[in-house]
């Protein structure tokens, strides 16, 4: 599997959903406008059938009426095609970015190092601006988008929406989640989300709060009867608290009634927001960054005289990410040599030290001085003219 | 591969596009069609009422609406204060045409409708195709609880912080570390830690933008080192430098010759071959680089390249990481997971608990670029095990090198043959070795 294919699946899922959500938002306008002047067509057949011949006055302003209602259609229809075509063209700018990992040169056909790692780059910038949002740091993530130029290759939009709820519902309002979920009725259902209903239970229990017991009864009427079959049992729990005082001792009235549950809306929405766009929980920073410390990490990381400054895992702070992660898994011994940093081969012979140490031959100079003294860099051990020997790794 | 995935998306995609822009063009075109024709339609029913208007009580010899063509001076809207007697009525023959707009305007818009919803399917068949190509789930290839807990994460925020700091971007640096709240002494880290890297970075952009004076001046003032490790930089650079004078067209030239009078001389030997190629772009001057064998000196991949070179031929010599930790790890673990992913499989079947233990190895071995490789890892090649504290590798008298288990194993009491070559030994004289 490619790493395209195994990683970006987000990066044309949610510019997918999203012209979904518009091409059903665009049949739904036009078929009401269509609607509209199919009725208002009616009505002129309707005169038009009459006994008697029609008048002549109210059969145009029947007409006008059919007119007007047309060119309204006419722009509806216009406005809602150019927006699916708008998304379409963030999908194919993404498609473009994906198939830049390989650029042919035009002319040559030539890879070049340089356009590959670029392209790294801007992907290590996306996956960062990716893990950023997810994590809530929305201006670190606009900024970077910004200075990196890479935002039309990111979900920032989707993410600029939620965190208006996000900050909405921090702030103890139920308003703009409520909205959200209208906008996304349809899909919500199709994934069982249950944050409505959730929601409509906050705005129940902050209603208890400030003793307003009947508009609470009222609000309960209104939206609690449409969850009755999947939630009866948490409905029961909740209608309970208007039995009870609001500073109540008794467990399962508390726990509706901290002011924490605003913080795990907050989190439910943000996890509710990730399926409806079929983004996975985790985000593909935190799945590379696990694996790349797995195929980094080695036993010398850990011990104090074989780190490499170079390794990321041999840094403090990677270092203890990587604590609880496997090691990387090796069936062909690969040899580097600790002074210069090259692969051990048939260019490059191991050599060994009196005292067990193996470097590249090409190292030897750099550790032997001219009186012939070889200082074994890992133990500081001095050696006069030391016999040094081959040996063969297979 | 990449690119199946990627065209089989695109091709659903362009479906897509096209039929939109069919659609807006036909259909909504039709729409428009037939909504000025209602329009024309009303002004003609209009101007027929007020004709009858003006024309009270004569006898109604009305035309086809379609058919009135009277000159129609503004003057005529006048006011009629008597009412008429009789309302206008329609004619058949008007009914007739009213019904036959009527009809063709229903048609039309339900055609419309129909046409977009049929679309649906062309739509939903780019998910399916996203879907089909590239994978939605990788949670198999991780372990969830590593990267909640509180401490990593912001291991993980200073990590990123730190990359972007060397990248030069210190207010995205800063903005993160407010906006996670990172302890001062940890912020303060990421800012020490990466200045040696700054001004290494600062040049690399600038070549990125053509701009090649500082690049130049750095490579001059370590000239010797470069040259001692063969780098080949400091020509590219002035190579560069050169084509760019030529580039500039025939008025350059003099600038150009002098350029390669001055600096082309000590690279002499060694570029001779290429200094004279250099020099024959004179002859492509009056018609115009971009239209020689030289116009790839003017694209940008050409520039993009140069900085890559000097990003890595002068961190290697400051001896400093050309990468920084975090584009290394999340380079290699997008080279890691697609491995993963494929065996995803068999991870699953076997305990993924168990698979993912610290002291555990991954499943697979990653192939990852060398310059990704730090460490010596010396995996026996008798037990195809790599080495570790409990069983490290041994130096046989006759210098092949296998791990202590396999020599235990092979050897029989204390006499052990190389399994390599003939010699017969001694197994305690086998000697501990360290990569």
């Amino acid at each position: 599997m490619s790493e395209i294919k195994a990683l970006e699946h987000a990066t044309l899922k949610v510019p997918y959903e999203i012209l979904n959500k518009r091409f059903r938002n665009a049949q739904k306008a036009i078929d009401r406008e269509v609607d509209q002047v199919m009725s208002s067509s009616r009505q002129v057949e309707k005169a038009l059938d009459g006994e008697q011949p029609p008048i002549l006055s109210d059969v145009t302003k029947l007409m006008g009426n059919v007119a007007q209602k047309l060119q309204v259609l006419k722009r509806k229809a216009d406005e809602s095609i150019n927006d699916e075509l708008s998304v379409t063209q963030i999908c194919k700018r993404k498609l473009d970015h994906l198939k830049g990992i390989m650029p042919a040169s035009s002319t040559t056909g030539i890879v070049w190092h340089g356009s590959v790692d670029q392209w790294k780059r801007t992907r290590l910038d996306r996956l960062v601006i990716e893990h950023l949002l997810r994590m809530g740091y929305y201006e670190t993530a606009e900024e970077l988008a910004a200075r990196s130029d890479v935002r039309h290759l990111t979900n920032l939009d989707i993410f600029q929406t939620s965190r208006e709820v996000e900050d909405d519902l921090a702030n103890h309002s139920t308003t703009k989640c409520v909205l959200w979920c209208i906008d996304n009725k349809s899909k919500l259902r199709k994934i069982n989300s249950t944050i409505e209903f959730s929601l409509r239970v906050q705005e129940f229990v902050e209603l208890v709060r400030q003793n307003k017991r009947y508009d609470a009864v009222k609000h309960s009427r209104r939206y609690f009867p449409a969850y009755e079959k999947t939630q009866l049992n948490e409905i029961c729990h909740v209608m309970a608290l208007l039995a009870y005082p609001t500073d109540t001792e008794l467990e399962h009235c508390k726990k509706y009634l901290d002011p924490k549950r605003w913080q795990q809306l907050v989190l439910d929405f943000r996890h509710e927001n990730y399926r409806l766009f079929q983004l996975s929980t985790t985000s593909v920073f935190s799945a590379a960054m696990q694996a790349g410390l797995s195929a980094l990490k080695t036993p010398q990381c850990y011990t104090q005289t074989c780190r490499n400054l170079n390794c990321p895992v041999c840094q403090e702070d990677l270092n203890r990410i990587a604590l609880k992660l496997p090691y990387s898994h090796c069936v062909q011994s690969r040899l580097i040599c600790r002074v210069t940093g090259l692969p051990l081969n048939e260019h490059n012979q191991p050599m060994m030290l009196p005292n067990g140490q193996i470097f590249g031959q090409l190292a030897l100079t750099e550790i032997t001085k001219e009186d012939g003294t070889v200082t074994c860099p890992i133990t500081n051990t001095k050696f006069t003219n030391p016999k040094i020997e081959k040996v063969f790794v297979m | 591969m990449d690119n199946d995935a990627c065209a089989s998306v695109e091709k659903e995609l362009d479906r897509v596009v096209t039929k939109l822009e069919q659609l807006y063009e036909t259909s909504t075109a039709e729409i428009g069609d037939i909504a000025s024709l209602m329009s024309e339609l009303v002004k003609v029913l209009n101007k027929a009422e007020n004709e009858m208007v003006t024309t009270l009580n004569t006898s109604t010899q009305m035309n086809a609406p379609a058919n009135v063509d009277d000159p129609m001076g503004d003057g005529v809207s006048m006011q009629v204060e008597t009412e008429p007697a009789e309302p206008q009525r329609l004619t058949e023959r008007q009914i007739e045409i009213i019904r036959e707009a009527l009809s063709k305007c229903n048609e039309r818009v339900q055609k419309l409708s129909t046409e977009h919803r049929d679309l649906h399917g062309a739509v939903s068949k780019i998910g399916k195709a996203i879907d089909r190509n590239f994978s939605a789930d990788f949670s198999s290839t991780m372990r969830v609880d590593v990267l909640q807990e509180e401490d990593n994460l912001m291991l993980v925020n200073k990590a990123i912080a730190k990359h972007y700091c060397r990248q030069g971007m210190d207010s995205v640096a800063r903005t993160l570390i407010k906006e996670c709240n990172m302890a001062e002494d940890n912020a303060q880290d990421v800012f020490d830690s990466e200045r040696e890297f700054a001004e290494i970075y600062s040049i690399w952009l600038q070549i990125q933008k053509r701009y090649l004076r500082e690049a130049l001046e750095w490579t001059i003032r370590h000239s010797e080192q470069l040259l001692e490790r063969h780098s080949i930089i400091e020509f590219r650079l002035h190579r560069m430098r050169f084509m760019q004078l030529v580039s500039q067209g025939v008025g350059s030239q003099n600038e150009a010759i002098m350029y390669a009078r001055t600096n082309f001389k000590k690279f002499a030997v060694r570029y001779e071959h290429e200094i004279a190629n250099l020099m024959a772009s004179f002859i492509y001057l009056p018609g115009g680089l971009e239209n020689s064998p030289y116009k790839h000196f003017l694209e940008q991949e050409m520039w993009t390249e140069l900085s890559f070179i000097f990003l890595k031929d002068a961190c290697q010599l400051l001896g400093i990481s050309k990468n920084s930790a975090l584009s290394v790890v999340i380079n290699a673990g997008c080279t890691a997971l697609p491995a993963l992913l494929n065996i995803k499989q068999v991870m699953q079947s076997r305990q993924v608990l168990g698979m993912w233990n610290g002291c555990d190895e991954l499943p697979i071995e990653i192939d990852l670029q060398p310059e990704f490789r730090f460490h010596s890892i010396f995996a026996c090649p008798i037990l195809r095990q790599q080495t570790s504290e409990d069983n490290p590798p041994k130096k046989l008298t006759c210098g092949h090198v296998i791990s202590n288990d396999a020599l235990h194993k092979l050897s029989n009491g204390h006499i052990l043959k190389c399994p390599y070559c003939p010699v017969e030994q001694n197994s305690e004289e086998a000697v501990r070795i360290y990569f």
